[in-house]
């Protein structure tokens, strides 16, 4: 709900987007809309829509000024100004309309009239104008006699004959051609119309407003008061005869009687007079409203106080603990605040506050200032007052980064140094820091620094005449301290002049003087003439053209300490991490952050314009009168600081090569290397920022990310912090120790911790290699591998054997020689027998090189397994001697058709058992699968140890690479990826791409499915498996290629298309393989067995349908089978599993051999590959992989089938 | 005057208090400065300044001390009063294991960020809100009767350990009982190396006052400049 509401405010300000997004445009050149606002403090809702030069009589009757021309009133020219809902007069000249000047719109105080920001006139909420009459006029001028509500109740409107009643009316003569004041009328009269609803809603506001009580009508004496704050409560502060509260008091309702109250007031010379006196205790509470304008906002929706408590009621935040904290210390010593009654409305009014503007929250001093308002106001009138100061008086005073504090500070310190040079000067020698001073001063509005009733006094000034009062103020104080300040040496003495000078404002200011009216004079009368007269050339316009002029500087200098304190404190892991990659971190993570908020906020404008087409009217208006609130900036104040999934994928997008989407993507443009020099600035003018990842790539969304972000979202608030994404990115890129490398890998996959990864994980740690890989690797890869370049393309040849076989493609064979070994090795109950057999494995796999071991090595690590195996191994072993006699394996002619030896490792037939409507088929390619793998058995678990996984990656040296150089290497924290990586990883990517969208699409079909079967986890698994196995396929044909490569050139070429091709079909058969799967998958097997069976039938399906080249399909199917097989084989023993491998090994070996043509190189390969996804795809797998080398170069699906079959 | 090497010579050092927000920094002052305690003491809006001297044996220090808000959002204030500070308070809420965290931060900040050479010291206040401190807070807690429970929920150890490793200075303090408050200000006092004080009034001092004890040298150039790099204001 906050964040809805959050949004809406939101989207609200930034309707107009050269407000919201260029900060110094808006600065610079305000809207039209904003001066117009600010300077008749309407709600931002209003906008100027008619205006026109007229004079304003104001009758005798209510005329206070008797000494000039009492028959006809008084008169002032001035422009008449008509928004939505406000008709405005005032004799400051600006203007608002479009042509005007900006220096037109924006003179705020006309000094000549010694009067606030709205000089003399009015300005009346149109609900608030109860009739509108055209007067005859003498000189064919338009003349308006207006009369308003003011005084008249309800029930005394219906009595319309009660005679004490004197009706408000004041004459306007329109100056202008006739065309412009009809233009203008006519507005009037809709405004009007309009507006008449909002009757009923005045007269509620006014209803609180205590001069409706103190004019109230005879009959009405014993009515109850409003509520005008605690003093009525608790006293006000001070004496009230030293005030002289009841003179004021008196002075006020004749004013009040003569020109209005409240809504309907008319300013006239006196009021600000009467302000600047002071207000009586009872009326400051109104008066301050009406002067600020925070009456309009309660106008506007006089019930969001007490909604939003009610709507929020119950509810925690931070910002609820501060207040908290502070509600027992906000003026402590009246005696108001140390009453429950007090502090209950204090509480009330500060967290009501904290929901409505959550990204202000709350900010101590608040506390101070709503405490001073509600000794005066009611509840709801402190709230919107609050509303009023925090948004348009002081903004940015109390936002969480304070920058309007700072800034004023910048400002009141350059004001300083023009007005009082030698002050400054000896501040700058003694080393005294103004600010420190001065800090409190302006944000607490004076009420912490002077005595309170003083206080008061300043802001009774404040409220009408604006925030340029603090400085008038503020270096009145300096120069009536000047001497003594001089004198001063250092900050404790500056401090403590200052001190005693608030302490003794109540003093006379001239104690010594002969005259006794000097006598009288007050220090604190004193500072207020300093104040307006000394420093009257400081007004609205030079404080905002200060306040632009350093705003830059001070962002930037809260933005680098936020920084540097960020990265300070982001914890020992950080330490990993060099400054310039904490610093480029920290940049890319708020520059993302604020990247999405602004699309975000773009996209919504633009449905909200869209919205509002229909009153394209009104949008217009709108657009151009977003009031400004800047947002974004870190300096600012971080609207969020949490990065959400999507904000992690676009994040690690622009670091990571591998986080792009492969699905087309816009062009990207640099917008990386834009980012560096300012992130803040490079998507103001980018065009397609209604993408929803804007102008850069899309990311891709992988098992691997989310496994990444839910790893480094370490309390699992599903959102990261700068903290946990550095610590998370310090453990993979900090040490750059290989082994820190592949434990966190490990640990990535070791989902409950206990330092095994299983039969699932295994499928899903090689397919997130293959993710990570599939646009090339990076780093120092290979030395004696020079020829393989990144990206694949340039495949040349060392060792004669390669050829055109880049990286990737061998990285393929690895992961799937990973795979292969994963399983083998994989075998809890024996880990004596495990890790021998690991080590030599070890040993030799590290010694074997993918692509240049011949198969007799990887034959001779069967070998090695099934030795070290025991007693129930020995089945398996005698189980696999028979798969490994390689031919056969390779030879088997039908895919569909296990191999005898593999039916008996299947022996767990029960899983297979009962397709219900699974066909015969299936059943065999189960059998097959489980034939190939007793891993595949779901009922024999197996995992692999971090130690075997270790062992396992450091086997290989593609993989040791990887994990060594590539993948750390692999996030470019300081110069991110540059240009459009799907160009430069052309050929490689193009593949790959369609596999991984093939893959996913796989696995989410495969999901449902599995999830069906009923193996919740190996549901998942099975999924996974189909995707990876489905990838798998695609690599385990470029693994083959290796082999064959050895062959030659033309053999790699053919190989090649080949594979595209494969590719290609792979996606086309993936569906249907899915499709069935799904079918099958009601049926009461494992999933693992559906899973099985989606292989089974696909590669039957593929092969059968599609016959040759369709090996590709096959392959897929074999794949994904393989994968399931791998799962579910996880029951069998896993000497099962290993004895499977073998005879994966050995087929493939076989199939190398017999199959294929060019030897058992690439037999073997195609057996790692076919064994590490399909492996227990069974055989199947393991012969597509083979088989798609093959039949590459067969060229015809025979090959394909055949190999399938091997 | 930093050859000022009169008996019982006195100096006067800048010490900041930094910690978490209602944690008990203005009260640890206001107990060392008037040997008072307000139960609700108003939060303090950018910092408060007090000053009060320190007898030692060999010599007198005044301490200058710079009382910061607490609040989150005033951290980026804080360089502004911490610049040239020779001393730091950084005080958490022995009840409130966060501030203890946040005590961390500043420690951080101050040793990278402020004067090299601060002498910092790290302060767990509210022991009066636990059960006898293995400090001996047993002495202090009489005062305290509505506090029968045990409220502690940072060991002394854990904040002693890591005060150890980072060479800070660490007492347990009790606000409200005063005590161990006079003894933290003390032992600052005591760590403060005389060639410290002397070097940090040393060369290129500005003699704008009279009153000697209380300059403070810009340790870092111009103030201008100095006040750029340090604070953010």
């Amino acid at each position: 709900m906050q964040a809805f509401s959050s949004f809406v405010q939101k989207a609200q300000q930034l309707l107009d987007p050269s407000q919201g997004l260029n900060l110094s445009d808006s600065d610079r050149n305000p809207s039209k809309a904003s001066l117009f606002q600010s300077q008749f403090r309407l709600p931002s809702s209003q906008h100027p829509l008619y205006e026109i030069t007229a004079e304003l009589t104001i009758p005798p009757a209510n005329a206070t000024q008797g000494d000039r021309d009492r028959d006809r009133g008084y008169q002032y020219a001035g422009k008449l100004h008509l928004s939505e809902a406000f008709l405005c007069f005032s004799t400051t000249p600006s203007s608002f309309l479009q042509s005007a000047s900006t220096s037109t719109s924006s003179i705020f105080t006309g000094q000549t009239h010694g009067s606030g920001p709205s000089g003399n006139g009015f300005t009346f909420p149109l609900c608030s104008i109860r009739r509108v009459e055209r007067l005859h006029s003498q000189n064919f001028q338009f003349a308006l006699s207006i009369s308003t509500w003011n005084g008249i109740s309800q029930d005394a409107a219906k009595e319309k004959d009660r005679k004490d009643l004197r009706e408000q009316r004041i004459t306007i003569q329109l100056a202008g051609s006739r065309q412009a004041c009809e233009r203008f009328c006519d507005g009037l009269k809709k405004g009007l119309r309009a507006n008449v609803g909002n009757v009923g809603k005045m007269k509620q506001v006014t209803a609180e407003c205590y001069s409706e009580y103190l004019l109230r009508p005879e009959d009405k004496k014993n009515a109850i008061p409003p509520d005008a704050g605690l003093g009525m409560l608790f006293k006000y502060p001070g004496d009230p005869k030293k005030l002289r509260d009841r003179a004021k008091m008196r002075l006020w309702a004749e004013y009040l009687r003569d020109n209005g109250r409240n809504m309907t007031l008319l300013r006239q010379p006196t009021f600000h007079k009467l302000i600047r006196v002071g207000l009586p205790n009872r009326l400051r509470g109104e008066i301050w409203e009406l002067t600020s304008g925070s009456l309009y906002l309660r106008l506007e929706n006089p019930t969001l106080y007490a909604d939003t408590l009610s709507k929020f009621s119950g509810k925690e935040s931070l910002a609820i603990d501060e207040i908290e904290k502070d509600l027992n210390r906000s003026l402590p010593e009246y005696p108001g605040f140390q009453s429950d009654e007090g502090i209950g409305r204090l509480r009330r009014v500060l967290t009501a506050y904290s929901w409505v503007n959550a990204d202000v929250g709350y900010c101590q001093a608040m506390n101070i200032v709503v405490a001073a308002l509600l000794i005066y106001m009611s509840e709801a009138q402190a709230f919107f007052l609050l509303s009023a100061l925090c948004d348009r008086f002081v903004p940015g005073y109390y936002s969480t980064t304070m920058y309007g504090t700072l800034l004023d500070q910048k400002v009141f310190e350059s004001l300083v140094e023009k007005t009082m040079p030698i002050l400054w000067e000896h501040l700058v020698k003694s080393d005294v820091q103004l600010s420190v001073v001065s800090l409190p001063w302006f944000l607490s509005l004076y009420i912490n620094s002077m005595p309170l009733v003083f206080a008061f006094r300043v802001l009774d000034v404040f409220f009408v005449e604006g925030p340029k009062v603090l400085f008038q103020v503020g270096l009145a104080i300096l120069r009536i301290n000047g001497e003594e300040l001089l004198d001063a040496a250092d900050d404790g003495a500056f401090i403590s002049v200052l001190k005693s000078y608030f302490a003794s404002l109540d003093e006379s200011a001239h104690p010594k003087s002969e005259n006794p009216k000097l006598r009288a004079v007050t220090k604190f009368q004193e500072l207020m003439v300093v104040a307006f007269k000394e420093f009257s050339g400081i007004t609205h316009s030079s404080i905002t053209e200060l306040r632009l002029k350093n705003k830059d500087a001070v962002l930037n200098n809260i933005e680098s300490f936020a920084k540097r304190t960020a990265i300070r404190n982001l914890g020992p892991d950080s330490k990993l991490l060099s400054n310039d990659e904490l610093g480029a971190l920290y940049d890319r993570f708020y520059g993302v952050l604020y990247e999405r908020q602004q699309r975000d906020r773009i996209i919504k404008q633009e449905l909200a314009r869209r919205a509002k087409s229909s009153r394209s009217r009104i949008a217009e208006a709108a657009s151009e009168g977003g009031h400004g609130i800047e947002k974004g900036r870190v300096g600012l104040g971080p609207s969020t600081s949490l990065m959400d999934y999507d904000a992690f994928r676009e994040f690690l997008a622009g670091i990571c090569k591998w986080a792009i989407s492969d699905a087309p993507s816009t062009p990207r443009r640099d917008a990386v290397t834009e980012k560096e020099k300012g992130f803040y600035g490079s998507f103001r003018r980018s065009d397609s920022l209604l993408s929803p990842w804007g102008a850069g790539s899309e990311p891709a969304d992988h098992e691997f990310l989310r496994r990444l972000f839910q790893k480094w979202d370490t309390d699992s608030s599903s959102a990261l912090t700068l903290q946990k994404v550095v610590s998370g990115l310090a453990r993979i890129k900090g040490k750059r120790d290989i082994m820190g490398t592949i434990n966190y890998f490990f640990e990535l996959y070791d989902d409950d911790g206990d330092g095994k990864v299983d039969r699932e994980g295994i499928l899903r740690m090689s397919e997130a290699l293959l993710f990570l890989s599939r646009r090339g690797l990076e780093g120092t890869l290979s030395p004696s591998n020079s020829t393989l370049t990144l990206s694949g393309e340039g495949a040349n040849n060392d060792q004669g054997d390669v050829l055109g076989q880049p990286v990737s493609e061998r990285f393929l064979g690895s992961v799937s020689a990973f795979i292969r070994r994963c399983f083998e090795y994989a075998d809890p109950d024996h880990p004596s027998n495990q890790d021998s057999a690991v080590q030599e494995l070890g040993d030799k796999l590290a010694s074997t090189d993918l692509k240049e071991e011949p198969e007799s090595e990887q034959l001779a690590n069967p070998d090695a397994f099934a030795i070290g195996d025991d007693d129930d191994e020995d089945d398996l072993l005698a189980m696999d001697s028979p798969t490994s006699s390689p031919k056969a394996a390779a030879q088997r002619p039908a895919s569909n058709q296990p191999p005898p030896p593999t039916i008996q490792l299947n022996s767990p037939t029960t899983q297979l058992s009962p397709g219900d409507d699974i066909a015969a088929r299936r059943r065999v390619s189960k059998a097959q699968s489980e034939k190939a793998n007793i891993a595949l058995d779901p009922s024999n678990p197996l995992h692999i140890t971090l130690p075997t996984f270790r062992m396992v990656v450091l086997a290989d040296e593609l993989l040791e690479q990887f994990f060594e150089s590539a993948f750390p290497a692999s996030f470019h924290l300081i110069d991110g990826i540059a240009g459009p990586t799907s160009a430069t990883t052309s050929t490689a990517a193009s593949p790959l791409t369609t596999f991984s969208s093939l893959g996913f699409g796989a696995g989410r079909a495969a999901n449902p499915a599995a999830a069906a079967a009923g193996q919740g986890p190996a549901a998942f698994g099975a999924a996974g498996a189909a995707v990876a196995g489905a990838g798998g396929a695609g690599r385990g044909l470029r693994g083959v290629l290796d082999n064959i490569v050895t062959d030659g050139m033309r053999v790699a070429a053919e190989v090649r298309r080949r594979m595209e091709e494969a590719q290609r079909e792979l996606e086309r058969n993936a569906l249907p393989g899915q499709q069935s799967q799904q079918q099958r998958g009601s049926g009461a097997r494992d999933d693992e067995d559906d899973e099985d069976d989606e292989e089974l039938g696909a590669p039957p399906g593929a092969g059968s349908a599609g016959g040759n080249g369709k090996g590709a399909a096959a392959a897929a199917a074999a794949g994904a089978a393989g994968r399931y097989a791998y799962a579910y084989g996880g029951d069998a023993e896993r000497r099962s599993v290993r004895s499977s491998d073998r005879d994966l090994l050995t087929g493939a070996d076989a199939e190398a051999s017999d199959a294929a043509p060019v030897g058992d190189v690439p037999a073997i390969e195609g057996g790692v590959v076919g064994g590490g996804l399909g492996e227990g795809g069974s055989s199947s797998v393991g012969v597509s992989g083979g088989g798609r080398g093959r039949a590459a170069e067969m060229g015809t699906g025979k090959v394909v089938g055949i190999e399938f079959d091997g | 005057m930093a050859d000022s090497n009169a008996p019982k010579p006195s100096s006067s050092v800048k010490l900041v208090l930094l910690g978490e927000a209602a944690v008990g920094k203005s009260s640890l002052v206001l107990r060392f400065v008037n040997n008072d305690f307000q139960e609700n003491k108003e939060p303090t809006i950018g910092a408060a300044f007090l000053t009060q001297k320190c007898n030692l044996p060999t010599r007198t220090i005044k301490f200058e001390i710079w009382d910061t808000a607490g609040q989150e959002r005033f951290a980026s204030l804080a360089p502004m009063y911490y610049r040239n500070a020779q001393a730091a308070l950084v005080v958490y809420d022995l009840t409130k294991p966060t501030s203890l965290i946040k005590a961390k931060h500043w420690v951080a900040e101050l040793q990278r960020q402020a004067s090299p050479g601060i002498v910092i010291a790290l302060v767990g206040n509210k022991l009066d809100l636990t059960n006898t401190g293995p400090g001996g807070g047993g002495d202090a807690d009489g005062a305290g009767a509505e506090d029968s429970g045990d409220a502690r929920k940072v060991t002394t150890e854990e904040a002693k350990t890591y005060a150890e490793e980072e060479g800070l200075l660490f007492y347990e303090t009790s606000a409200k009982t005063g005590y161990n408050v006079t003894e933290v200000f003390t032992a600052i006092a005591n760590a403060i190396p005389e060639t410290s004080l002397k070097t940090a009034r040393g060369p290129g001092a500005s003699h704008a006052g009279g009153r000697a004890e209380e300059q403070r040298v810009n340790l870092n150039g111009p103030r201008d400049s100095n006040a750029k790099e340090a604070c953010a204001c």
